[in-house]
């Protein structure tokens, strides 16, 4: 099976490298952008909150693919973002301003209501700075650690953050929520977008946000930084002889890692339409983490397509089973089992492909270092770390 | 891994370059947690000891719980975390036994003994066979895998277990009270002594002192040890290395049903989702004694309860999660090897 | 380039404007619009999870319900769907699947009504949705206040949830405010001087401990503490000492079964013999009551909506009986709500006649329902969408079964 895969992705890599990237990058972009017209509103649901796992699974694969720190406790940053969208842009604080309201560039629906409302793109701007500073903030104490040290003191952070926004319940309404929260506008005085009745829209400023994170994780990765972040994966002592600057290194990498966190979950919280605690849990730094590990650890691409096949099997594919037993008149019932299914899949992949989906060249070299030099894949490999390399 | 589960080796290594200041933050957690301990038995003894005697029954479980993490984590260096759920069908494993005989508090203390020991044994089995086969399934074709590959794997069997507890008993279900485990035996300085304060460590110790005599002076823990140091050399030794794998999940497991057990009997009640939490909580003690290092695991284990109950005593039930995993990051970024653990390579 | 120009317009005008709009509803089965004969009812509860063995039962109560109709209502044949609003990754009710079904049922065109959530937290995110859709929702379960009331509401409840202006959601279940006021009156009957409050901090667990907390203040019953537990916890013998210092001679908990509140009835009763227990509905139920043991039975006393099924119409005995012929167990305490919530659904339907298929005319007919005779006793739907059943039942507990006391009159 391993050898099937492997065969199938080695001719995936001899057709994609015999047609020019900006050919692809064409043809998915056509693709995402005629998506909406060819599938069901509730596949279309499941996408566009695939697409905010995307921004997020990008964000932790700059922690862990590219710095190499792993993270357990991603939630955190969800939680703040969504929690700055819930402060700017709901009837939280309803009593500011004497229950007039703050409105700032706000849609028309939102003008006239009690609490703080500030236009989507200035939440958005400040959501992402405001994590990214926890995301420096959190970091700070970790950067003399290491390994699964790192990753226990990302999983404490993970638990304690969640328990604050809980226990204060002055900023975060407790478990009842922050609950409606402004829907996207864009300009002052607009109608707001109609979701969930109405998905294509919010469909679309989905996909502007991937296209803009790709955009930027692209350009991250194969700039001067991107580089330095690589080269403290790999060796920290070495990376450091060489010049770079540890903690400003690993600190950037986990400030740019939140911020993502912090700008998808200020987008997660408007289209759900709630800030709950709830959402808050350690399963969901899990989830997240697998999509990154499933799809291959610093590899963006791998990395996009670990988290739309997650994030569609949690919240389509075990729907659509639930209908299963029934229509061939089984009396079963396919929810009870929901979460071991989920498990089992996660296990089966590990085991099939334990180095994700599409594992980074340069890391496909670092694990088998042996093996790769006379494998035939290992030319393809050795090309697709030169792509590492800055473009001209 | 070289500071992995060896009872035996000496005091820490510094490494060289260590400076004064170094040496004054790596004891500061001491002397915090130490002040506190000293600052409540001032201001209120009586409660204050109430709340060590009750912490250290409770911390007994985790001690058991944390053993497992870290023996596994010693000679793999993996973060087991479906070992909780191998804790939580212990528990289900000896509750069932029970039920089935249907032994109550109200049967002859024979039938009582004897169920007992049944329960025990079971849940230990059960346990144990499960977590080796966890490891065949799960683990070992992932050996020589990425690192995280098996953090996946594990989270997976984890996913899969909750659920088969879930179909097991959708409801928390009550233990049969069979050591009627609130009555008072004796009372010491104010602080009432129950039943089973006394039965979780008395089934506690000789687990413990079984475990530290199984890994420091039999063949087996030799191997475990030289496993733990470095595979390859061992292998060269001619050590099973698979083997000595699958028995260091074994032990792991035994420990884990056997904490399933006592945590049925001590608190009276079990829910499919008690192996999650406490999983969390025990890995936490492992980690603050030093991951690896065994009787590290055990104190860590008793850290935490007394830390959990005078988080519950002073801060009340909802920021006790916030301390104690606030008290794991100080330590962590002090003391990153731990409380009691030796210097690594990762600290 | 089209469609870029087309996605610039969607995003500035929030419309849909490039490509087909989608039918909606994909799984909608097709079933024709509102001149049609064909209704579908969805109900939304979390399957996955803690909460599953109280939704099933709640999904068994309504399916009970539709059957006893023959799936018909005067020309209309109805048609039930059940979703599910938990995902496996959160293992619970999730704030995104939630919209998802509300979604789901607001773009069905059969949909007449929607039965939901289980949590209130959830019915928070789908009742806005709903509303704008303009389609009955009933809850068998939801007790926050401020769903439907301003007392006891935070600021800007309840018309937040409904963007239409109009009301369009009820339910069966008495909202936590009238609970309390039995609660206070049933403990200060009980002798209570001084009650240590905890909650399980849940919406449903904390709202009602905040409104025990507020209506003793008001009658004179002091309150030692009102603390938030950590339910995760193993157990709770610390927090019972504090019972113990505090001089408490009552324990109130505001919360749920699965909140662990076997584990807290043990551990508090321990250490505090003669403390009384109370619990509220949360926990009226077998799986707390056959598990509590001989001796905490002894002091603890619940806050039941249920009454003595005596009390009861002979229907709602019925329900029970005919509950445990069809599933084989005894339901958990929602089921009855989920059945009721059904009834008056089909009531509702079947009272707006001919205009059966209209949404607002259904609507309309809920909201008008007065003096119904329903398995839980006569009540009327009030302009808030409350039910006005107010008596509760005073519960206690022997050989692990609930047992009835008394009738407790609110007093609000």
């Amino acid at each position: 099976m391993t050898a099937v895969l492997g065969n199938v992705g080695s001719t995936l890599r001899t057709v994609r490298s015999a047609v020019p990237d900006w050919v692809w990058a064409l043809v998915f972009l056509a693709l995402a952008i005629a998506y909406p017209a060819m599938v069901s509103s509730d596949l279309l649901d499941a996408s566009i909150n695939s697409l905010a796992y995307i921004i997020m699974a990008l964000g932790l694969n700059i922690v862990v693919g590219f710095a190499g720190l792993l993270d357990l406790g991603y939630v955190a940053f969800f939680a703040i973002g969504a929690y700055v969208m819930g402060w700017l842009g709901s009837l939280h604080f309803a009593e500011v301003n004497g229950g007039e309201g703050i409105h700032v560039l706000t849609n028309k629906v939102a003008e006239n209501l009690p609490g703080i409302h500030l236009n989507f793109v200035i939440i958005l701007i400040a959501a992402a700075a405001f994590t990214a500073l926890w995301g420096a903030l959190l970091g700070a104490p970790t950067l003399r650690l290491r390994g699964d040290y790192l990753a226990i003191v990302t999983l404490a952070f993970g638990e304690i953050v969640p328990r604050i926004f809980e226990n204060f319940e002055g900023i975060s309404n407790g478990r009842q929520g922050i609950t409606p929260v402004d829907k996207i506008s864009f300009l002052p005085g607009q109608t707001p977008l109609a979701y969930p009745l109405e998905l294509e829209p919010v469909y679309y400023v989905a996909l502007v946000m991937v296209l803009l994170v790709l955009f930027v994780n692209r350009r991250l990765r194969d700039s001067r930084l991107g580089r330095a972040w690589i080269a403290v994966r790999e060796d920290e002592v070495a990376a450091s002889a060489m010049g770079i600057n540890l903690v400003r290194t690993k600190l950037w990498a986990y400030a740019i890692g939140a911020a993502l966190g912090g700008f998808s979950g200020a987008f997660l919280a408007t289209y759900k339409n709630t800030v709950n605690v709830d959402q808050f849990e350690f399963g969901f730094s899990v989830f997240i983490l697998c999509m990154v590990i499933i799809g291959g650890m610093g590899n963006i691409w791998g990395v996009v397509i670990g988290a739309v096949a997650l994030s569609m099997v949690d919240r389509f594919l075990l729907k659509e089973l639930n209908g299963i037993p029934e229509s061939i008149g089984l009396d079963f019932d396919v929810t009870s089992v929901n979460f071991g299914i989920f498990g089992f899949f996660l296990v089966i992949m590990m085991v099939l492909r334990p180095e994700g989906f599409l594992p980074s060249g340069r890391r496909r070299l670092e694990l088998h270092e042996e093996a790769v030099a006379d494998d035939v894949a290992s030319a393809v490999a050795a090309e697709e770390v030169i792509e590492v390399r800055p473009k001209a | 891994m070289e500071a992995a589960s060896l009872p035996e080796t000496g005091p820490a290594s510094r490494t060289p370059g260590r400076s004064a200041g170094d040496f004054v933050l790596d004891n500061i957690l001491w002397v915090i947690l130490g002040g506190a301990l000293v600052f409540f038995l001032a201001t209120d003894f009586t409660q204050t000891l109430v709340d060590i005697k009750t912490g250290l029954s409770n911390g007994t479980i985790w001690a058991l719980i944390a053993l497992g993490y870290t023996l596994v984590y010693g000679i793999i260096e993996l973060i087991n975390f479906a070992h909780g759920e191998v804790f939580m069908i212990g528990s289900f494993v000896a509750v069932s036994v029970w039920q089935t005989f249907e032994v109550s508090a109200a049967s002859s203390l024979l039938v009582i003994v004897g169920s007992m020991a049944v329960g025990l044994g079971a849940a230990m089995l059960v346990s144990g066979s499960l977590n080796v086969m966890i490891e065949r399934v799960a683990y070992r074709p992932l050996r020589g895998a990425p690192k995280l590959a098996p953090l996946i794997t594990a989270i997976g069997m984890s996913f899969i277990l909750q659920n088969v507890g879930l179909l097991w008993r959708g409801t928390p279900d009550s233990t049969p009270d069979l050591i009627r485990s609130q009555k008072e035996v004796f009372t010491l300085l104010d602080v009432t002594i129950v039943r089973s304060d006394i039965f979780a460590v008395a089934v506690t110790v000789p687990l413990l002192v079984a475990l530290l005599w199984f890994v420091g002076s039999t063949r087996y823990g030799k191997a475990m040890r030289a496993t733990a140091q470095d595979p390859d050399a061992a292998r060269l030794m001619g050590i099973d290395v698979d083997r000595t794998i699958g028995l260091t999940f074994l032990l792991g497991g035994l420990l884990a049903g056997a904490a399933g057990m006592i945590y049925a009997l001590y608190n009276g009640t079990i829910q499919f989702n008690q192996g999650f939490t406490a999983g969390l909580i025990a890995f936490t003690a492992a980690v603050m004694g030093g991951i690896g290092n065994l009787k590290g695991a055990v104190a860590g284990g008793l850290i935490i309860g007394v830390i959990q109950a005078l988080g519950d005593t002073h801060a009340g039930g909802r920021w006790t999660p916030v301390i104690v995993f606030g008290v794991l990051i100080l330590i962590m970024v002090f003391r990153p090897q731990g409380l009691f653990g030796e210097e690594t390579r990762e600290g | 380039m089209a469609a870029w120009g087309c996605l610039a317009a969607a995003l500035s005008f929030g419309v849909a404007a490039c490509g087909d709009d989608d039918e909606g509803g994909s799984a909608s089965s097709g079933s024709g619009d509102s001149g049609s004969t064909s209704l579908t009812v969805y109900s939304s509860l979390p399957l996955q999870g803690d909460s599953r063995p109280q939704s099933q039962s709640v999904v068994n109560g309504i399916k009970l319900a539709l059957e006893e109709s023959g799936g018909k209502v005067g020309n209309f044949t109805i048609k039930y769907t059940s979703l599910d609003d938990a995902t496996a990754s959160a293992g619970k009710w999730e704030a995104g699947q939630v919209s998802t079904n509300a979604r789901k049922a607001a773009q069905d065109k059969s949909t007449i009504a929607y039965i939901g959530e289980f949590n209130s937290g959830a019915s928070a995110i789908s009742i806005p949705v709903l509303n704008q859709a303009g389609i009955l929702q009933v809850s068998p379960s939801n007790t926050a206040a401020g769903l439907t009331r301003k007392e006891g509401a935070a600021p800007g409840e309840p018309d937040k949830y409904y963007p239409s202006g109009k009301r369009t959601f009820g339910r069966v279940v008495p909202a936590d405010h009238i609970q309390a006021a039995a609660q206070v009156t049933f403990q200060k009957d009980e002798g209570c001087k001084k009650t240590y409050v905890f909650n399980d901090k849940e919406v449903y667990g904390k709202g009602l401990a905040d409104q025990v907390e507020q209506i003793a203040g008001q009658q004179g019953l002091e309150i030692a503490a009102n603390e938030g537990i950590d339910t995760k916890a193993a157990n709770f013998r610390s927090l019972a000492q504090k019972v113990k210092s505090s001089g408490a001679n009552c324990m109130f908990f505001g919360g749920i079964t699965q909140n662990k509140g076997v584990q807290l009835f043990k551990d508090v009763h321990a250490q505090n013999p003669s403390v009384k227990l109370f619990g509220p509905d949360g926990v009226a139920e077998s799986p707390f009551t056959s598990k509590l043991g001989a001796e905490v039975e002894k002091m603890t006393y619940i806050t039941n909506p249920t009454l003595d099924p005596k009390l009861y119409p002979t229907t709602g005995q019925e329900f029970f009986k005919a509950y445990e012929e069809k599933y084989g167990a005894a339901p958990e305490p929602y089921a009855i709500y989920g059945y009721e919530a059904m009834k008056v659904v089909l009531l509702a339907i079947e009272k707006a006649g001919d205009k059966g298929n209209d949404k607002q005319a259904v609507i309309d007919a809920f909201f008008q329902t007065k003096d119904r005779d329903s398995v839980l006793g006569k009540y009327s739907i009030d302009e808030n969408g409350d039910t006005t059943l107010s008596d509760y039942g005073a519960d206690v507990v022997k050989d692990g079964k609930l047992v009835f006391d008394k009738v407790l009159k609110a007093q609000t």
